[in-house]
């Protein structure tokens, strides 16, 4: 076990079990909830991988997001109310990188840290239960297929990939839900659910040799044992389509316009991406950017103008988005910022200032005990140097930033998705 | 991780919970209105426009540049409503003074500056800068347009609004569109003025070394003027069941079922009405959860919730147009056999002992710790954790039932959608 320490002098444990399950746990004085996050990292992109003694297979698209419902059921009773009993909620959520089953509670920390680590490791599918799911999950998907920012993301991620799966939804097509069987399920279980590949975090007022008791006494003990190789599909380095437009039931059109960059695996170099960029992006739109101003004043933008930097090993992009009645424009204008951006030189004062607040930002953070597991657990499967946050943001200069801007917004890599009220209709109040 | 009160005189409060748990210091302030449909566009306006300007920030720009510079200050402004009132909301955290190299500087500056934003914004010849009174007046009005985006809001909205048409309560929180556009900016700055100088105001502060920050408040100026009264919360009995469909384009459809039950914060029988809501639909295990979802596969949400000042319940999910009959009437199933009692020991147990984790995980938010306050400080009382707590504790299958035999069904209301595929 490895003892470090948080920005905010907090002890922060970490180590391996000796099935190869990684551990954090982060004792939290005088909070009153208990927070643990149990996370392997397979998510909708994994859908091409090696399974022993029978090669590569490519199984149906959604199914990380499927096996993540199905192992909430049990031969008896279910998982909700185990938890509920122990005065627990239990969730769970699905990405593109990873699957997390996580619980809050109060006062039973060892019993539903015990149910956990039981339910994720003893999956109960049979035909009856997979296909009484598919129903539930179809209506997910309609949902989300009715949620502008979804649908306005989606097609812009259509936009800039041609082969990622990043492209498809996380829970995958009605179609290709209605594809999955036990037997895919089965498969990926078995291919993703073993300790090398998966991590626990727990924080709040608890005791780190107890947590580690109970986990000991519930995960499956064995050798560690490698994970399959996983196939992503070879994605060009240009963008797919440079304009895409769509028609949903909204009061305004919104517009985003994506950048697309070569991911890295190079955790350190991640991080410092993101922080650059994370500097980058508040310098054009931020509430203190003289371009997020002059665009609001124009009524060209509104409250729901911002901007974002997503960067794993699998992919890389920057997405800056906007309600806006004319689209072309606002596609102009974030050209000619970014142009200027690109141009320099970058204000030392105005990177310093955001500096300052990303600082703050980050030791405010560690307040959420939800938060700081979910960070953990993402940079540990991403291979980011997480507790080095501070110590890279410090050493960011504003020439990097400038060259940050020249490299990651490059303006023959970006597409544009555009989301149109439905012809014809008028929507007001009453 | 309860609060200590005192007046600043005139309508002014100060709550304090001195805790050395969190990394912040977090301030609100809210000052209380009548929610009426007179006056909920003028008021739901106030934070927008001082959003944008103060005396010495007098941008939306500069107040950014501030905030940033000291260490992610936040501030946000809008408006609540909680039963029959309309609450300005002013928002401000800073990061605890002592983790900073700065820290002393920091705090003062950060509390000049909120101050500055709610109590002192930028004027141009005696009322709000024309250009910000413009643009945040048409704002406004397509964040109500806009409330069609999310349709399981809209249709929350609409259904309070057909079942309560004659009562406050079915006011929006951010007013109609006919409203907004009536607003004058004159008259909205004398409106602002008005407020902030006879409403009930009160402050909540969460963090450490408070008593440095409240005698710093204790010196500010507060431009108070006397205290209105504000009106008590509008009792109805249901009327016979309604039933309201209106069509938009949208693959799914959502279904409001909203009944009354008169039970209230302030009188007996309240929080037999919570444990009876965490029954019906307020958890996983709940009836409606289980039933309506996890059985016949009906939804994929569904769940119910109570106000508790006006006394009121409202059943929501998500469920395809042609279903809408059977989600109906399994929902009154489940209402009907609360009534009857069946209520297992373990629904009760569950339910209990859900609703005090989730209350009592509130003291590990500073916004939680103040916001779980705001249904007391409405109602004229404020109870503590372990008084609520306590509470829910004894409530009895009895007291589920009978609260469960004051829900009166009013209003049903569909909001289909016409692009659904089968």
């Amino acid at each position: 076990m490895e003892k470090l320490k948080t920005p905010t002098g907090e002890d922060l444990l970490t180590g391996y079990l000796p099935n190869g399950l990684h551990y954090g746990i982060l004792p939290k004085r005088g909070f009153v909830k208990k927070y643990a996050v149990l996370a392997t990292k397979y998510g909708s992109l994994d859908s091409k991988f090696e399974v022993p003694g029978e090669g590569i297979v490519e199984v149906p698209d959604g199914i990380a997001h499927f096996l993540e419902h199905k192992l909430f059921e049990e031969p008896e009773g279910n998982v909700f109310d185990r938890f509920a009993q122990l005065g627990a909620s239990v969730n769970a959520f699905t990405s593109y990188t990873q699957t997390a089953y996580l619980f809050s509670t109060v006062d039973y920390l060892s019993e539903a840290l015990a149910q956990l680590v039981d339910f994720v490791t003893h999956p109960y599918l049979t035909e009856e239960n997979v296909e009484k799911e598919k129903g539930i999950i179809v209506q997910e998907l309609r949902m989300y297929e009715d949620h502008p920012d979804r649908r306005l993301h989606r097609n812009l991620l259509n936009a800039l990939y041609h082969e990622n799966h990043i492209r498809l939804d996380i829970g995958g097509t009605p179609e290709s839900v209605n594809r999955i069987t036990v037997d895919w399920l089965m498969k990926c279980y078995r291919t993703f659910y073993q300790p090398t590949n998966m991590a626990l975090f727990v924080v709040g007022d608890v005791s780190p040799e107890g947590v580690l008791d109970v986990v000991q006494e519930h995960f499956p003990n064995g050798a560690a044992q490698p994970v399959g190789e996983r196939v992503y599909p070879e994605e060009p380095p240009h963008i797919n389509q440079a304009w895409v437009e769509d028609r949903l039931s909204i009061s305004r059109p919104r517009c985003a316009v994506g950048f697309k960059n070569v991911p890295t695996s190079d955790g350190e170099e991640s991080l410092r991406r993101y922080l650059t960029m994370g500097i980058a992006w508040r310098l054009i739109a931020a509430r203190s950017s003289p371009h997020f101003e002059r665009l609001y004043n124009a009524g060209l933008i509104d409250d729901s103008f911002g901007a974002s930097f997503s960067t794993t090993p699998y992919y890389s992009y920057s997405v800056v988005t906007s309600q806006t009645d004319d689209p072309e424009r606002f596609v102009e204008e974030i050209k000619a910022i970014v142009r200027e951006v690109q141009g320099g030189p970058v204000p030392e004062a105005d990177v310093e200032r955001l500096k300052r607040q990303l600082y703050g930002g980050f030791i405010a953070s560690f307040d959420s005990l939800e938060y700081t597991a979910n960070s953990y657990i993402a940079h540990y499967f991403n291979g980011t140097p997480y507790l080095r946050y501070l110590s890279i943001l410090q050493s960011i200069t504003a020439q990097e930033v400038q060259e940050a801007a020249v490299n990651y917004l490059d303006l023959e890599n970006s597409a544009v998705s555009v989301l149109l009220p439905t012809e014809g209709e008028g929507h007001g109040q009453g | 991780m309860d609060f200590t009160h005192c007046s600043l005189g005139a309508g002014v409060r100060l709550h304090l919970c001195e805790t050395d748990k969190f990394n912040t210091v977090t301030c609100k302030l809210f000052v209380q209105q009548n929610l009426a449909s007179e006056t909920a566009a003028a008021t739901a306006l106030i934070p927008a426009i001082l959003k944008r300007g103060s005396q010495k920030f007098p941008s939306t720009r500069q107040i950014a540049r501030e905030l940033e510079y000291l260490h992610a200050a936040s501030f946000s402004a809008d408006v609540l409503k909680i039963g029959e009132r309309q609450l300005l909301e002013f928002y401000f955290d800073m990061i605890d003074p002592t983790l900073l190299p700065d820290g002393d500087e920091n705090w003062k500056r950060g509390l000049a500056t909120f101050w500055d934003i709610a109590f002192h914004p930028v004027t141009q010849d005696g009322a709000f800068v024309s250009e910000y009174f413009d643009q945040e007046k048409l704002n406004l009005r397509r964040e109500v347009e806009g409330l069609i985006n999310d349709k399981r809001g809209y249709a929350l909205a609409r259904a309070v609004e057909l079942m309560c048409s004659e009562e406050p309560y079915g006011v929006y929180r951010y007013g109609s569109v006919p409203a907004i556009e009536a607003l004058e900016n004159g008259a909205e700055y004398r409106y602002y003025q008005e407020l902030l100088a006879t409403r009930p105001m009160d402050i909540f502060l969460v963090g450490r070394n408070l008593d440095l920050i409240a005698n710093e408040i204790a010196r500010l100026e507060f431009p108070r003027n006397g205290t209105a009264q504000l009106e008590p919360p509008v009792l109805r009995e249901a009327a016979e069941e309604r039933w309201h469909i209106e069509e938009l384009p949208a693959q799914q459809s959502v279904l409001v079922l909203g009944y009354r039950t008169n039970l209230r914060y302030m009188g007996p029988g309240y929080y037999g009405l919570v444990v009876m809501n965490g029954i019906l639909g307020g958890f996983p295990h709940s009836k409606l959860f289980v039933n309506v979802r996890e059985r016949a596969s009906l939804a994929y949400y569904i769940g119910s919730f109570v106000d508790g000042t006006k006394g009121i319940l409202m059943v929501n999910g998500g469920v395809s147009a042609a279903k809408v009959e059977d989600a109906v009437r399994i929902i009154k199933e489940q209402v009907e056999a609360v009534q009857q009692g069946d209520i297992t020991e373990e629904e009760l147990e569950l339910t209990k002992i859900g609703l005090c984790s989730s209350i009592a995980s509130m003291a590990d938010d500073p916004g939680s710790i103040i916001d779980r306050n705001l249904v007391g400080l409405v109602n004229g009382e404020m109870r503590s954790f372990d008084d609520v707590l306590g509470a829910i504790r004894s409530v009895t299958a009895e007291d589920v039932q009978r609260a469960a035999k004051a829900l009166k069904l009013d209003t049903i209301y569909v909001l289909r959608g016409s692009l659904e595929k089968e």
